[in-house]
């Protein structure tokens, strides 16, 4: 019997093989963009962007305008983890011309390790400098060069379920000491102070040691400390964190630690939007999805308002923090059309279009004002507050803005072991000390802006 | 008839002959189809893996320039780094649990089952099913089937079972063990048809053997039914004890290796190295501790294979 494979076959299988493997080397072929044609055809850049809520709304406010007023430049919104994917394709040559970052810290160590474009020249031809506040401006810059421009400002404020507040004839706390005797009253009365979690997001835990050490120990100890002048275990911050823990083991947090610890974003809003709970430090992202929680849409009708967490002495400090960068990728073929999107991305008409269509925080320019026609006017109040405190330098240092990544990730993780009595106070700053001062020799420490 | 001696001897030499031939195309064909997975291979795991090598002996971001430090990863995971040790005491919890109670469930259900028939497939099916959930519904489930105020404990509160309305999550006691039940329920089951199927190969006539000799049912799952799944036991016990280090998923999900640390494993503290930290350097030191661990655990049953066990 003949077998069924002959030479023949064998020779036709080791020819398809050999073929498959030279198609997959071959080249590209060359694209419109390549040929003498090219001047006639749009360049086509590329975003990446994660899918969320509001990014159907961002993509339609930002790119689709883009595209839609000139005919030179198209940008094609790729779907990505973008977290998962950047690294690798920017270690690897490839990934998107323009660069979206969880902030100046990753923003800072791409560029050292050459990564990022510098765009002081494209600042310079489009205006930058003027546009951006000038802290924030100045946050982008790593060794002399701009490498990234902030995405959205934040803050956090103290928010407090107005409905409930009114009805128990409580006034919102303006200063720490009248917020702890509040918080003591509220729980006798069988209610939660504070809502909060940490089970979806420990990282949320950084708003805290944040808060306390700026309304505590002051922004003006906490940048002696960023730029090395004190140690992180002074005694003010010491404090800071005693308060914080005194709070939480009372159950002034969710009822108790292990409830905190055990709850998610839609448990905790749901007790403070229900009155469960009636006070919540949270950053302005709040606004992307309060209007799912209060207001007349549902069955409670519960309201919401806000006021600036209450610091030592009263004076109102708002913390600043700045939500995502964005950057043009070295190996981009196209970076002047990179610089035209961000252009168009960071005009204060496109802002303001993101704050008022897609509920999402503005970035620091100036001029956005003018745009924020619909936005609430609570909202619209936090964002004038905060420029204001800005402006007038009374403004404090979120952790994950300012402080370097190890220092960072030691402090929202080993907070809890202050909690659960691992720890004290004292030997979880020293560490952070510790860390922070080995980050800050190995020039790890992101730009601080001055006071 | 005889056949005529010349005849048959040329013919068997072109039998050989055509043999020979084919075995060489079969050969060729073989390696044809291997090389290209095999290239495959050397790139996305062999390539890697020789670099994790380099990486686990320097000071490295995971971009940029590696510095080399020599062992200084490891002097650093075995001298200072205490959440590492309380990691790896965690995974040996895992490993333990995952060893014992999983394993007793799944013996207990397959022995069980082996015995049903009406409806046995369904029943089957039900046991499997949360095998082949993504990991990603499961924790999500049972995050809300713990959850103090919306769960499991609160229903049964409300119908007067009190004390079981705990955040066992959120409570550094148990949150380690909440998760490893989460995970268990997703694994019991899959055990339990691996079992099942094995226990199905064993010839009838052992147990009429051992009925005849007066055995009671657990004499016939000890002396019959345990001795003739013992590979497949065994190799279960590998496998999950390599897995147990490798464990990652619900820890994630649902707690992040918190609160306080109290769940965390190497796996998560290896990803906080190098994702959230950057020292990707620190956690090839990790993931390199972690494969000579995996390995000490084949070469103990390695050596067991070796003096007659039967894996």
């Amino acid at each position: 019997m003949r077998h069924w494979l002959t030479r023949t076959r064998f020779c036709g299988v080791l020819l398809c093989l050999l073929a498959l493997v030279l198609a997959g080397c071959a080249p590209v072929p060359a694209t419109q963009g390549e040929s003498g044609e090219a001047a006639m055809e749009p360049v086509e850049i590329t975003v990446w962007l994660s899918q969320t809520a509001q990014s159907d709304c961002i993509v339609a406010e930002s790119v689709d305008t883009f595209n839609a007023k000139q005919d030179e430049v198209v940008v094609n919104v790729e779907r990505k983890a973008t977290t998962d994917s950047l690294r690798p394709a920017l270690a690897a040559g490839s990934g998107p011309d323009v660069v979206q970052l969880g902030g100046p810290v990753f923003a800072a160590e791409l560029a050292l390790a050459g990564q990022l474009l510098p765009m002081d020249a494209y600042a310079d031809e489009f205006g930058w400098s003027e546009l951006f506040h000038d802290w924030a401006f100045n946050v982008g810059v790593v060794e002399g060069e701009l490498f990234s421009l902030p995405q959205e400002l934040e803050t956090l404020v103290l928010f407090y379920n107005k409905t409930v507040f009114e009805e128990k004839g409580w006034q919102p706390p303006s200063n720490l000491e009248e917020m702890i005797s509040l918080a003591e009253v509220i729980q006798k009365d069988g209610l939660i102070p504070f809502a909060g979690q940490s089970s979806q997001c420990n990282v949320c835990n950084e708003w805290y040691v944040g808060e306390f050490m700026n309304q505590v120990a002051g922004p003006e100890l906490v940048y002696q400390a960023l730029i090395g002048e004190v140690p992180f275990d002074h005694p003010d911050f010491v404090r800071a964190i005693e308060i914080h823990n005194d709070m939480m083991q009372k159950g002034y947090y969710m009822g108790s630690l292990e409830r905190f610890q055990a709850a998610n974003f839609e448990e905790f809003t749901t007790a403070f939007a229900t009155g469960e709970a009636v006070m919540n430090m949270e950053g302005t992202w709040f606004y992307g999805r309060e209007a799912d929680y209060f207001g007349e849409g549902t069955t409670h009708g519960n309201d919401w308002d806000w006021v600036p967490n209450p610091s030592v002495d009263g004076t109102p400090i708002f913390s600043i923090g700045l939500g995502g960068t964005q950057s043009i990728n070295k190996s981009s073929a196209h970076p002047r059309e990179a610089a035209m999107y961000l252009s168009h991305y960071f005009s204060p008409e496109v802002q303001g279009r993101l704050v008022s269509v897609c509920n999402r925080g503005t970035a620091p320019v100036r001029g956005v004002d003018e745009f924020m026609e619909g936005v609430d006017p609570r909202m619209q109040a936090i964002f004038a507050a905060m420029n204001d405190a800005f402006e007038a330098g009374v403004y404090g240092y979120t952790l994950w803005t300012f402080f370097p990544p190890k220092t960072d990730l030691y402090l929202y993780e080993e907070l809890e072991k202050v909690w659960s009595g691992q720890m004290t106070a004292q030997e979880y700053l020293t560490r952070a000390n510790e860390i922070f001062q080995e980050e800050l020799a190995a020039g790890e420490v992101p730009p601080t802006p001055s006071r | 008839m005889t056949a005529n001696p010349s005849i048959q001897d040329t013919s068997s030499r072109r039998t050989a002959s055509l043999g020979k031939g084919m075995a060489v195309r079969r050969g060729l064909l073989a390696w044809a189809l291997i090389i290209p997975i095999t290239l495959v291979h050397l790139v996305v795991v062999v390539g890697p893996g020789i670099s994790g090598l380099y990486y686990a002996l320097t000071d490295w971001s995971g971009i940029g320039k590696a510095e080399f430090i020599g062992l200084g990863n490891f002097v650093e995971l075995f001298t200072e780094d205490l959440n590492f040790r309380a990691a790896f005491r965690h995974n040996l919890f895992w490993m333990a649990f995952f060893l014992t109670v999983p394993m007793i469930m799944a013996l207990s259900a397959a022995s069980l089952l082996a015995q049903i028939r009406r409806g046995a497939m369904l029943i089957r099916s039900m046991f499997y099913l949360p095998y082949v959930l993504p990991s990603i519904v499961s924790a999500f489930t049972w995050s809300m089937l713990l959850n103090p105020s919306l769960g499991i404990g609160a229903a049964l509160d409300k119908i007067g079972i009190k004390g079981l309305d705990h955040p066992w999550l959120g409570d550094f006691r148990t949150a380690l063990a909440a998760i490893a039940f989460a995970d268990n329920w997703h694994w019991w089951g899959f055990l339990s048809i691996l079992f099942l199927t094995a226990m199905q190969a064993i010839p009838v006539d052992l147990y009429d053997a051992a009925k005849i000799d007066g055995a009671n049912r657990w004499q016939q799952f000890r002396n019959v039914t345990l001795p003739g799944i013992r590979p497949t036991i065994l190799f279960m016990l590998l496998m999950t004890a390599i897995w147990s280090f490798l464990s990652f998923d619900y820890v994630w999900i649902l707690t992040q290796g918190g609160p306080s640390g109290a769940s965390e494993l190497v796996s998560s503290h290896l990803y906080k190295q190098a994702f959230l930290r950057f020292e990707a350097g620190y956690a090839a030191a990790i993931g390199l501790t972690v494969s000579l661990m995996a390995g000490c655990i084949v070469g103990g049953f390695t050596i067991l294979r070796r003096r007659g066990w039967e894996i």
